[in-house]
């Protein structure tokens, strides 16, 4: 039987972290993980993360894998792949099926960061051939270069939702509407109007009724529903889809924290069934340690922190580490975990109805309901970061109105235009007072695409807008085609003026538009003719 | 064309070498390495197999093999899980019906 000082189950981002912090303190760590490739669901996230410099934000979540696995490798951890964990027993003894063997092994301290497992909701036709989870679909695009369909109706307006309905039309898909059983867009705002400046509707209050088709999904029914969940009658609507995708959250795969006799609690903020853990992720059992999505739903940038946090706690438990060494490294990371977990998507929020932002604002029940801001928000939120006498001149306008833990764009502006401030999820401000050149940094370094530079006197009667253009094919200089409203509305011509694709930009190219100076304000996106033709 | 020749963040996918295959008979090309489904997606297979009792069509679901609703016979052997089995050259795939092989007629 081989021993380890430490066994992780589970390559994922938490896994990971977790392995290479206990490794750098000089433990003999494995790494179990029952897929071919490491990284968990690092390597289908291909849009850039939030958070600040030390959660790694506007770097994309592939690069991360590609960064975790390099540092792994380095800090001489042993990833075993195709290596499904069967079963935990008495005295941290883990049973490991490999190929067809099942072998034994035996550490001092386990890490389990199995992650979490999609939940499905049923309808007429829900197991039909074209139902997929949202994951599937990024699977299928982001891993193996193929669309999941043509034509795409997702459910669900979470963060993975909103993200993987962006990335399915990156990958060339159409997506036909965006359907919820809430009331409000679950996901951030500027997610959301990403998608919905493309055109794409949204219906809240809405879910699926029935997919057609007898051998695959020819179709999709949707209807709203009253407060007894209920369809509302007359309120059906059918689109033609190839494809349904499914992303109704998520649940912990805590399967083999149970088996080990952890205490288990039932917590809906978390996903359901989790362990109890402490805020270094030890279970009830002394030595065994949770992280990640398996002891609560969050995202990749805090199950990172989270699982360097178990690895160090793991260390210490065997004595790699100094009490004194662990305190101070842990207190460090639970300052970058709290930063994350301010603002109005806190864990602590779920639910709430946010009214106001931390600033006092409204918030915009249009990009709640709809997915946009509508032009009387602007005044809150857009004209008070740019109340400028001049008036003239290339600006930023940031159309970032929710408190989300994000801050990449104040560093990216070197003349110090955007200030965020110490706390991450405060809304930026711009300083009238310096200039901006119109370098485009923090377009490119804004992870929501919630920033365009601004120009209204480009040239007598017209303004120019440079927004990010994440999509194939990219415009031409001199092209004429059509310029969008933050709903996906056209408004008319737009020339392309210029486009930029620096390597600082990191695959998000910078598309300048001219179009007449009364839509500065208004359009926000840019339709090519072809396209507008197909449609 | 179900597959992605240039992605705006991703570029061209990188791919093994083309290779054919047999599905339920009929000759098919798809990459090695790549999942089976995936070849399979890319030639406009959607369905898998077909429940025992009601006879109902499965296709690909979850895509990481975690809910088997994908899984067929392959060179023979069945409840193989498509979306996480690699394409070999010359393998042969069959839509599964129940725990057999579906009948087709050539």
């Amino acid at each position: 039987m081989k021993r380890y000082d430490l066994i992780v189950v589970g390559a994922g981002p938490a896994g990971l972290s977790a392995a290479i912090e206990a490794a750098r303190c000089g433990m003999k760590v494995a790494v179990f993980d029952e897929n071919a490739k490491p990284g968990g669901q690092l390597f289908k996230q291909i849009h850039k993360f939030f958070g600040s410099k030390e959660h790694q934000a506007k770097i994309r979540g592939y690069k991360i894998g590609e960064t975790l696995l390099a540092e792994a490798d380095e800090a001489g951890v042993e990833v075993f792949l195709n290596a499904t964990v069967a079963g935990i027993y008495l005295d941290k003894e883990v049973l490991v099926q490999i190929g067809e063997a099942m072998t034994h092994f035996k550490a001092d301290t386990i890490i389990i960061s199995t992650g979490a497992a999609e939940n499905m909701v049923t309808f007429d036709g829900w197991t039909l051939p074209g139902v997929i989870g949202a994951g599937a679909a990024q699977t299928m695009m982001n891993l193996h270069g193929i669309k999941p369909g043509q034509r795409v109706l997702m459910l669900g307006s979470g963060n993975v939702g909103l993200v993987v309905s962006f990335q399915l039309m990156q990958a060339g898909c159409e997506v036909v509407a965006l359907v919820d059983a809430a009331p409000r867009i679950g996901g951030y705002g500027v997610h959301a109007a990403k998608i919905a400046r493309c055109g794409v509707p949204f219906y809240l209050s809405h879910t699926i009724t029935k997919a057609d088709g007898t051998d695959c999904v020819t179709g999709v029914t949707i209807a709203e529903f009253d407060e007894h969940f209920a369809p509302i009658p007359g309120t059906q609507k059918h689109f033609d889809v190839d494809t349904i995708c499914l992303a109704v959250g998520l649940s912990p795969m805590s399967q083999l924290l149970k088996m080990a006799g952890c205490t288990m609690v039932d917590d809906p903020k978390r996903g359901g069934q989790v362990p109890l853990v402490s805020e270094n992720g030890e279970t009830s059992i002394p030595g065994l340690f949770a992280a990640g999505d398996v002891s609560g739903i969050e995202e990749a940038s805090s199950a990172m922190i989270g699982g360097r946090m178990s690895g160090l706690a793991a260390a210490a438990y065997l004595g790699f580490l100094s009490e004194s060494d662990k305190e101070k490294r842990l207190a460090d990371l639970e300052v970058a975990l709290n930063s994350l977990h301010q603002g109005m998507f806190a864990p602590g929020s779920k639910g709430k109805t946010v009214a106001k932002t931390d600033e006092g604002i409204a918030v915009s029940q249009s990009l709640l309901k709809k997915g946009y801001l509508e032009d009387t928000d602007l005044e809150r939120f857009v004209h008070r970061s740019n109340q400028t006498d001049k008036n003239s001149g290339i600006h930023p306008v940031i159309e970032c109105t929710q408190n989300i833990p994000c801050n990449p764009c104040q560093d990216a502006c070197t003349k110090g235009c955007i200030k965020v401030g110490k706390t991450i999820t405060a809304l930026p401000q711009i300083d009238d007072a310096s200039s901006c050149t119109g370098c485009g940094m923090c377009i490119a370094a804004c992870s929501g695409q919630a920033i365009f530079l601004v120009d209204e006197d480009y040239a007598p009667g017209f303004a120019s807008i440079t927004l990010p253009y994440e999509f194939l094919p990219l415009p031409q200089k001199g092209e004429q085609g059509t310029a969008l409203s933050r709903s996906g509305q056209p408004l008319g011509i737009a020339e392309i003026i210029d486009v930029r694709n620096a390597k600082a930009f990191d695959h998000t190219p910078l598309v300048t538009i001219k179009v007449p100076a009364g839509q500065a304000m208004t359009a926000r996106f840019y339709q090519p003719t072809t396209q507008a033709m197909e449609q | 064309m179900k597959r992605i020749s240039d992605h705006p963040i991703l570029g061209e996918p990188e791919k093994g070498q083309l290779v054919s295959f047999f599905m339920d008979g009929k000759p098919m090309e798809g990459f090695a390495g790549e999942p089976i489904a995936v070849a399979l997606k890319a030639a406009g297979v959607m369905v898998h197999r077909y429940t025992h009792k009601a006879h109902e069509p499965r296709g690909i679901f979850c895509a990481i093999g975690r809910c088997t609703d994908c899984v067929m016979i392959v060179d023979g052997v069945p409840n193989i899980r498509t979306c996480i089995t690699p394409l070999v050259s010359g393998m042969r795939v069959q839509t599964q019906d129940g725990v057999t092989a579906l009948e087709v007629s050539e």
